[in-house]
């Protein structure tokens, strides 16, 4: 029989113990450590983007309205939250940040839950860009000379003059993750701009555009989500 | 005057059982990592027990499965008064990622009266020394209101 | 009425010295000691020395679950047949020059009442019907096979020496021992005596059930063993025989081998100039203090050094360890005697 920490045992007696006496000298997690959420509402513009990629299902949102608009209350229940701070890298905005605080003890099941509340006000309406002058007819209302030029030709196919029609040219969506619009299958029917929360769209039906504002778009792919014609690409 | 002397000792002597219903293991070996020289929790005087009769202190880990469901509350209803319940990570808490699967039985909140949640995916373990911290005290008021 | 003062004076060595009373704080105090040593090896802090008063406390003041399947009656009262015959055990062994019952003790009995808490052990192991427990008990069994052997070859070693000086043949009672030791000197300065000395040193964690022969009552591998199902106070008493046990074995030791030649104090005392009734009460007191920390001493290096390098030996290796390494030991030193070495 071979005792091999013999010396370590007896030595270990008369050296200091290896211990860090935790609650009495306290420790500090490591930098990048991800512990407690906080949650800035002022930053947040509400998205979801963070709802939607939560591994686990830890962040809800409620909306009520209010006189000045939504008031928006998003709610992060840390019992249910993996810490693996997707939410964070996917906010564009910087409204969830992870502190190193680890000590998230609670008896009740309202200490986990972190919540912050905004209001949100409706997006103001860009003025409208005034029309365009009227392109040429799109079809030339052909003269009565070729009417009979025509009539002599009954072989030749009548090329129906087309509107000025650039050739359509495959839409490729953006490198930059910002969304891009399919002209050919848009419809102009505003939706995109109504389910846009930033407020970067801007689609007039009569004048049939389809402005982005790229400074506040976060390309969060709502406008592609609600196009009912699938016309843009992200 | 007894009274207060086991009152005082069941404050100082806590002893742990652990269950491990379908964790990870991640918090499990968080758990027996506090017992280490380097977070030494016998100092205060937790000990790891064998058997769910010696235990004052359940831990319970893991998202509670469907098939270890029946056992967790057979061994929990073992344990004698009084007695703390210690849910550790967020599994047994909510689910977390594993919630709504057709193999979870749901957070253990539903089935037993839980005194400690210890949040974190996984706890640190200081964070789990506190939260037995905290259940120490809540075990030995429990032990000062019976009788 | 001199009766009376004789029963009052037998009730104060049975409850409070050498009695309950002290086995209660000695046993306990010693278990600390060697919990916070084996602490400090593993380079840890370790439980405050008064842990085990914490423990057993607490113990007292949980809910006694007694399993449907158990025989209630046994269940209850085994912890305290054992402790019983423990505190027994320490009635007979004598403090240095004090003795509570000298007349009547006898290694063999000894050694017989140093079955009774393994055996109380294996009836509560057996009344709780519990598989672990039936598992653990049988572990149980053979650990105190295994230790009885040595220790019998050791007080027979004894026993003949003392015998052979005394001219009686074998010797058995303690009183004589200690007496033996008195007038020649302690029994570890004769070199035949030393092999029985380590024997009997081997034997103490094998009868206490420490780490690494505690098969019978392994934590992880079979949910505690025989103690599977107990709570509340009958584990509190349990977790206190396996205390005393510790301060049992150690003090025997310390009369078997070391003891008898007193520590002198009073005879210092008697040079200072100090004497009559106060200064023979303080010399006892010292006597007392010496044995705990000859108890402690030898805890420490049985008890706590072997716990904390060593692993758990499995059920057969421990039982072939006593019977070869430890039986042979002891066997050296009765050979030896027998010759009249």
């Amino acid at each position: 029989m071979d005792f091999p920490f013999l010396k370590e045992a007896v030595t270990g007696l008369f050296t200091k113990s290896s211990c860090a006496m935790y609650p009495a000298v306290p420790s500090e997690a490591a930098p990048n450590y991800r512990g407690r959420i906080v949650y800035h509402p002022d930053k947040c513009i509400n998205c979801m983007l963070c709802e939607r990629v939560c591994s686990g299902n830890a962040i809800t949102h409620t909306i009520e309205k209010t006189d000045e608009g939504d008031k928006i209350t998003r709610t992060f229940y840390l019992g249910s939250c993996t810490f693996c701070a997707t939410c964070m890298d996917f906010c564009g905005h910087g409204a969830i940040e992870f502190t190193r605080d680890y000590h998230m003890i609670a008896t009740k099941e309202e200490d986990l839950m972190v919540s912050g509340s905004f209001i949100k006000k409706p997006p103001v309406k860009k003025p409208v860009p005034p029309k365009p002058a009227a392109a040429p007819a799109a079809a030339p209302a052909p003269k009565a000379e070729e009417k009979d030029a025509e009539a002599c030709k009954p072989d030749k196919p009548v090329e129906a003059p087309k509107a000025e029609a650039a050739p359509v040219a495959e839409v490729k969506p953006r490198d930059d993750g910002k969304p891009v619009q399919d002209p050919a299958k848009c419809v102009y029917c505003t939706l995109c701009a109504k389910k846009c929360p930033a407020g970067a769209l801007t689609v007039d039906r009569a004048a049939k555009t389809w402005v982005l504002d790229e400074d506040i778009c976060v390309g969060c792919g709502t406008c592609a989500e609600a196009c009912p014609k699938k016309a843009i690409l992200i | 005057m007894f009274k207060n002397l086991i009152k005082e000792s069941t404050g100082k002597s806590p002893w742990l059982f652990h269950i491990n219903a379908g964790s990870c293991n991640g918090c499990d070996i968080e758990l027996v990592s506090v017992l280490t020289p380097r977070y030494d929790a016998e100092r205060l005087g937790f000990k790891l027990t064998g058997s769910p009769r010696h235990a004052d202190i359940v831990v319970v880990t893991g998202p509670v499965t469907a098939q270890s469901l029946d056992r967790v509350l057979r061994t929990i209803s073992q344990v004698p008064e009084p007695r703390c319940i210690v849910t550790m990570g967020s599994c047994p808490q909510s689910g977390n990622v594993f919630r709504g699967s057709y193999a979870i039985a749901g957070p253990l909140s539903k089935y037993v009266h839980v005194d400690v949640d210890v949040a974190g995916c996984t706890p640190k373990p200081e964070a789990v020394i506190d939260g037995l911290a905290l259940a120490t005290k809540i075990l030995a008021e429990k032990r000062g209101q019976m009788e | 009425m001199a009766l009376i003062l004789q029963a009052l004076r037998y009730l104060v060595y049975v409850l409070v010295f050498p009695g309950f009373l002290f086995c209660f704080m000695t046993g306990l105090l010693l278990c600390g000691i060697d919990r916070k040593l084996v602490a400090r090896m593993q380079k840890r802090v370790g439980p405050p020395i008064l842990q085990p008063f914490y423990d057993f406390f607490k113990l007292c003041g949980k809910e006694t679950i007694v399993p449907a399947a158990a025989n209630r009656t046994v269940f209850l009262l085994a912890p305290l047949v054992g402790l019983a015959a423990l505190v027994v055990i320490q009635l007979f062994i004598p403090v240095f020059r004090f003795s509570a019952f000298n007349s009547i003790a006898d290694v063999i009995v000894i050694l017989y009442l140093l079955l009774i808490p393994a055996l109380s052990v294996i009836m509560g192991g057996a009344a709780s019907g519990s598989p672990y427990a039936g598992v653990g008990l049988s572990r149980e069994m053979v650990t105190i096979l295994s230790c009885e052997l040595p220790l019998l070859l050791v007080l027979l070693a004894i026993g003949k020496v003392v015998g052979t000086a005394l001219g009686t043949g074998i010797c058995f009672s303690l009183s004589k021992i200690v007496d033996y030791q008195m007038a020649h000197g302690s029994l570890l300065g004769k070199l035949s005596m030393i092999p029985a000395a380590v024997a009997f040193l081997l034997v103490i964690p094998g009868e206490t059930g420490n780490h690494p022969f505690d098969a019978a009552e392994a934590e992880t591998e079979i949910c505690e063993g025989p103690l599977a199902e107990y709570s509340g106070a009958p584990l509190g008493v349990y977790k206190l025989s396996h205390a005393v046990k510790m301060l049992t074995m150690t003090s025997l030791f310390v009369a078997l081998f070391l003891g008898g030649i007193g520590t002198g104090i009073e005879n210092l005392m008697f040079q200072l100039g100090l004497s009559g009734g106060a200064a023979g009460a303080v010399a006892f007191l010292l006597e007392i203090l010496v044995l705990f920390l000859l108890c402690a001493v030898l805890t420490f290096l049985t008890i706590s050094v072997v716990h904390a390098v060593t692993a758990r030996l499995r059920i057969e290796q421990l039982f072939k360890y006593y019977w070869t390494v430890v039986a042979g030991l002891a066997l050296i030193s009765l050979v030896l005697a027998w010759y009249g070495l």
